[in-house]
């Protein structure tokens, strides 16, 4: 049964497996280079706020080839669960079910559970090896560049691209695309959904769950001029500012500037201090006395492990019972 | 003899689809059997649910004593339109026979393999309909089942390699007293190979039987016009068709016909299975066959 797996298996996981080579030696013969420049400008041993280091860092990697590695290999772990579902999952059971080979691998002597449990670990187990080693690659070398750039490793555009979580992601999708294959019979329906179902269970974590993993933290800070994000006034004379999150790489949750009233300030503004006729200085002077308060939910970079981690055995959990489903499925349903 | 199959008011449906109604039948072992009945009569339903590739709606199967089931070593089939992996090359197909099936013989595949003077290293994808029914073939007598059983194996083959394929599993039956259940929908496959029938016709059983049996009871009457139920006890009329002065009936009875009222002759296989399936196409119990 193992050889029959690998026999019917080893084409694409060839294909997939060159993919990640290629990737991963990239990144290798790129790393002396960019660990380079983090030592040399400073950014490697300095630990506090680090200005200069950081534009001095942000200037020799910004438009040199190193970023455009960092963004491949991004992008390449991003991808990989729906590689890996579409071409390793969806067609595992389905294709058999076109060809009608099902009837002819299940009147051998082994049984329909036994035949599914084997790819289903065998190609699994690839699966979170083959992400794993292009996660561990990917978060080694994006390493210093997240440290500097404007988004944290933990914020939902990188977090699903560092760490544990790419594995949970790769197996997922391999079950999943497993199960839409087996339930809809049709490799073809069964690939194009189980790319939306790659997707969607990429966007549920940012979207929906993953904030609820780990316990956010907030501050509560008074309006502070120098924290300005963002501030718009529009015609009606109305505002909408945002300071800054106290720490540069958090995920910010929820940011809001609330009234004394407690509720998000609003304005009306004064327009003599914020409109035409006034600069920015003397509209900030009028909202400092205006008794602002800054609220903002973040999730710190400190928690990245803690989140990795709990999302993963989520992950795991799904795709364990979507394997038990399938192994149910096939034993009573399947004809 | 023992029967290898045995099955009690078994109904499969597909959603509300009838495949097989209320189907009773016992299989005798050591026979070559022939299932024979239209396209969509249920024949393959009908084998699945012996393989145990489908489950009943209702009803009850033991195959070799024990309900069926897929992955069995004692069962063996060759589904219709012989799926093979059309990427493996045909020695490929063998190593997957020997690593899945612990009674595989080995020494027997590869003879038929040598035999039949298949190239080991061609892709299945790339064989001839005839070679792609000989290796499925190949695969399932390789395991030794007790049972085989083949749907409509030689359905998409031209003449020749349909008299090798039968020569061949009936050179294998015949050595091995292997039982084998073959569907049909062409009587003239079955009848060089089969000596046991079962004629399965709009999802239902129609007749059972061992062919000599079945030749030697059923007679075709003709004579003058006259009404079907006058035929006298013991005596059941298969199919009836009428002219304006003359009546020609399929009879099934055990005992021979001596009305001299009649002239009454024999039938072949393919007469009586056709006698069968026009019952089954007419409509309710009126078994007239308008055969104008």
């Amino acid at each position: 049964m193992i050889w029959l797996t690998w026999r019917q298996f080893r084409l694409q996981a060839w294909v997939i497996a060159a993919l990640v080579a290629a990737i991963a030696v990239a990144l290798l013969v790129s790393a002396p280079g960019l660990f380079d420049v983090y030592r040399d400008t400073g950014m490697a041993a300095c630990t506090g706020a680090c200005e200069t280091a950081l534009d001095a860092f942000k200037s020799e990697v910004g438009n040199s080839a190193y970023f455009a590695v960092y963004l491949v290999g991004s992008a390449a772990v991003l991808l990989l669960p729906a590689l890996i579902g579409v071409f390793w999952g969806a067609p595992l059971v389905s294709r058999e079910f076109e060809s009608g080979t099902h009837r002819l691998v299940w009147n051998q002597t082994v049984s329909r559970g036994r035949w599914l449990a084997v790819k289903l670990a065998g190609i699994g187990a690839v699966a979170i090896l083959a992400a794993g080693l292009l996660s561990l690659v990917v978060t080694w070398f994006a390493g210093p560049i997240d440290r500097a750039g404007d988004f944290g490793r933990v914020t939902p555009l990188l977090f699903s691209a560092r760490g544990v979580v790419p594995m949970g992601y790769a197996l997922l999708a391999f079950v999943g695309g497993l199960a839409i294959g087996m339930l809809t019979r049709r490799l073809l329906v069964a690939m194009a959904l189980t790319l939306v179902f790659v997707v969607l269970s990429q966007l549920a974590a940012p979207y929906g769950y993953r904030e609820h993993l780990v316990a956010p933290a907030t501050s509560s800070t008074g309006f502070d001029a120098e924290r300005i994000a963002s501030l718009w006034i529009n015609q009606a004379n109305q505002v909408h500012i945002e300071l800054t999150a106290p720490e540069r790489s958090a995920w910010v949750l929820s940011n809001v500037t609330v009234g004394p009233d407690g509720r998000e300030y609003s304005g009306p503004v004064d327009p003599t201090a914020c409109g035409r006729a006034g600069g920015p200085d003397e509209c900030h002077a009028w909202l400092a006395q205006q008794g602002l308060v800054s609220e903002i939910e973040y999730i710190p970079s400190d928690r990245f492990w803690a989140l990795q981690w709990r999302e993963f055995g989520l992950l795991l959990v799904t795709a364990g019972l979507l394997s038990a489903f399938c192994l149910w499925w096939i034993r009573r349903r399947v004809s | 003899m023992s029967d290898v199959v045995t099955i009690e008011g078994l109904t499969k449906n597909y959603g509300r689809r009838t495949a097989l109604t209320d189907c009773t039948l016992d299989i005798p072992a050591g026979h070559v059997v022939g299932l024979v009945g239209p396209n969509g009569a249920g024949k393959s339903t009908l084998l699945q649910l012996i393989c145990g590739l489908l489950s009943p709606t209702a009803g009850h199967i033991s195959v070799l004593g024990a309900p069926p089931q897929s992955g069995s070593p004692r069962v063996g089939f060759v589904a219709q339109d012989t799926p093979v992996y059309a990427g493996l090359t045909v020695a490929e197909h063998l190593r997957l026979g020997a690593h899945l099936n612990p009674r595989w013989d080995a020494s027997l595949a590869d003879g038929r393999i040598a035999e039949l003077g298949l190239d080991p290293r061609q892709r299945a994808g790339k064989l001839s309909g005839g070679q792609r029914a000989q290796l499925a073939l190949t695969l399932a007598i390789a395991k030794r089942p007790e049972l085989l059983l083949l749907d409509e194996p030689v359905a998409a083959l031209d003449p020749l390699a349909r008299r090798e394929f039968l020569q061949g599993l009936m050179a294998y039956a015949a050595e091995n007293g292997t039982s084998v259940v073959m569907s049909s929908h062409l009587v003239a496959d079955l009848e060089r190979v089969c000596d046991y029938l079962i004629v399965l016709v709009a999802s239902r059983v129609r007749v059972t039987g061992e062919v000599e049996e079945l030749l030697g009871t059923h007679h075709r009457l003709s004579g003058a016009r006259r009404d079907p139920d006058t035929i006298g006890p013991g005596r059941h009329v298969v199919a009836a068709s009428h002219t304006d002065v003359q009546s020609t009936l399929v009879v099934r009875s055990s005992a021979p016909i001596e009305d001299p009222s009649w002239s009454v002759d024999g039938l072949d296989l393919e007469d009586l299975v056709l006698a069968y399936m026009s019952e089954a196409g007419s409509s309710g119990r009126d078994r007239v066959l308008e055969k104008r």
